[in-house]
């Protein structure tokens, strides 16, 4: 456990610069569209009042955070774009520049008087970690866009909004923060899989080299059709089928755990036993 | 005694190790002599448990490979293998974090033997101060083997005396070496045994000093007469 909490510190500390620079832009781009988009509103506010002498409530909607970030869809869903695709990157990096480049650490990692099993773990939590902290980050980010809008706003023109309803006005957020803890359940239930799908066949890859591709392509093949073809064979998509639709989730959550095991039982058979540098 | 047993070995299609069997004593300086190719770092690497073999057994003071070989057999590879980013500092507290048997003091004392600076990244050596880093890495672990792999590839004159050097001194002499270098001739002195390799087999292994006092040959002679049959 010792070793698995210095590995998985370790591995942080490799990615923390680029956590923190898609942190800073995340928080850049965002507060900036929203301050823009507000300030935007205002001008058009007043103009309106200025050529029609009529108060501009008369004309435009009261201003709320939520109708903010729906204008600012683009530019709120551009950084987590960003952020999501330097994740699945890194998903591959973190096994790839260890073997790769003048130095090959994997030498090392793969030589420490412990068990091996603490390198995959450290390196799985790592992403997930980084997963973590940047959705964290981005609802810690939605109070302090809010308060840049309420400081821009005319308070007497300012609609009071939830958060959770701003949230919900993004599409992007729609799926990474879903509002129900079995939406968020299933969604990050299946990143997870995948990830670890993923790290199964990059250590199918670094075992048996070029055939180790295809036996990775082919175990994710594998793995995408059991997970999406059993829901759609058993009638998922219609309303009236012969199973309930209760039962075909039951099915559906235990293919996708059995999935689960197998590739990490897969990820750590490779690492102790076929595996090489 | 480090032992291997008709290990065999495919990479690339090909028979790498094709049944070699060899020891590597405690106390004493095996070198691993092959042409280009002849599988000497496979060899290195399949000792470490870092490439998986097809058949055979490696053997550590007679028990299987495990985790715990790796405070008992250090291996000293001719690239680097810690992180770029790192200083070499946080390269030794690494080591200390991770290993039981790491001698802070002897890295610090062969740190300043090897004129090394503990805040330099580790990204910026070049490679002979790269090899003496690895080679601070690979000593200062109170092991009782150590495995090199080219130890004086590509480094200057000056930084092979130092490293010759190392292998004269006491943090060598009580533990098994097993080497593999293309400059026979300059390190012959220090060798024990020689392990010549051939169609990946020991085609030859023998004691350097009675090879020399009793059939005045050299590790350089034999290998001729080894490879020109």
């Amino acid at each position: 456990m010792r070793n698995y909490l210095k590995l998985l510190h370790m591995e942080i500390h490799r990615f923390r610069s680029i956590l923190f620079v898609l942190m800073g832009l995340t928080a850049l781009v965002q507060i900036c569209a929203i301050a823009f988009s507000t300030i935007g509103e205002i001008n058009e506010r007043n103009a309106y009042f200025q050529q029609t002498g009529k108060p501009a409530e008369t004309f435009f909607a009261a201003m709320s955070f939520t109708r903010m970030v729906q204008n600012t869809q683009f530019w709120f869903a551009v950084p987590v774009g960003l952020s999501i695709a330097v994740l699945v990157i890194y998903a591959f990096l973190i096994w790839y520049r260890d073997w790769f480049g003048r130095s090959t650490f994997a030498f090392r990692l793969l030589a420490l008087p412990s068990e091996r099993r603490n390198v995959y773990f450290a390196k799985l939590t790592a992403i997930l970690t980084f997963i973590f902290a940047m959705l964290g980050f981005q609802l810690l980010l939605m109070p302090i866009c809010r308060a840049v809008f309420t400081m821009i706003a005319p308070a007497d023109q300012i609609q009071p909004s939830f958060i959770a309803d701003a949230i919900f006005a993004n599409q992007a957020f729609k799926i990474l923060l879903p509002r129900s803890f079995g939406e968020f359940f299933a969604n990050y239930g299946l990143g997870i899989i995948a990830l670890l799908i993923l790290f199964a066949s990059i250590l199918l890859e670094r075992s048996y080299r070029w055939l180790g591709i295809a036996l990775g392509l082919a175990y994710a093949g594998l793995c995408a059709a059991l997970m999406f073809f059993p829901p759609l064979a058993l009638g998922a998509e219609y309303s009236v089928g012969y199973l309930y639709t209760e039962e075909i989730y039951a099915i559906q959550i235990a293919i996708d755990l059995l999935i689960a095991i197998v590739s990490v039982w897969l990820g750590l058979y490779l690492l102790k036993k076929k595996v090489s540098v | 005694m480090i032992e291997l047993k008709e290990v065999r070995k495919r990479y690339r299609g090909r028979n790498v190790l094709n049944g070699l069997s060899f020891t590597a004593e405690k106390g004493s300086i095996t070198c691993l002599i092959g042409m280009n190719g002849a599988g000497k770092s496979t060899i290195m690497k399949a000792i470490m448990g870092l490439v998986p073999i097809k058949e055979g057994q490696i053997l550590i003071d007679g028990k299987p490979r495990g985790k715990w070989m790796y405070e008992k057999v250090s291996f000293v590879p001719d690239h680097l293998t810690m992180p770029l980013g790192m200083k070499m500092s946080e390269g030794l507290t690494f080591m200390a974090d991770f290993y039981e048997s790491w001698n802070a003091e002897r890295a610090a004392e062969l740190m300043r033997f090897f004129r090394l600076e503990p805040k330099e990244k580790i990204g910026n050596l070049s490679k002979g101060t790269a090899a003496k880093y690895n080679l601070v890495l690979g000593l200062a672990l109170n092991s009782e083997y150590v495995l090199m792999d080219e130890p004086f590839s590509g480094i200057d004159l000056f930084s092979r005396e130092m490293i010759a050097d190392v292998f004269s001194s006491e943090l060598i002499e009580e533990r098994g070496v097993l080497l593999t270098t293309h400059e026979i001739d300059e390190v012959e002195y220090l060798i024990d045994k020689a392990v010549i390799l051939q169609d990946g087999k020991a085609g030859l292994e023998f004691d350097c000093e009675t090879m020399r006092s009793e059939q005045g040959k050299s590790i350089v002679d034999v290998m001729r007469e080894v490879y020109s049959r």
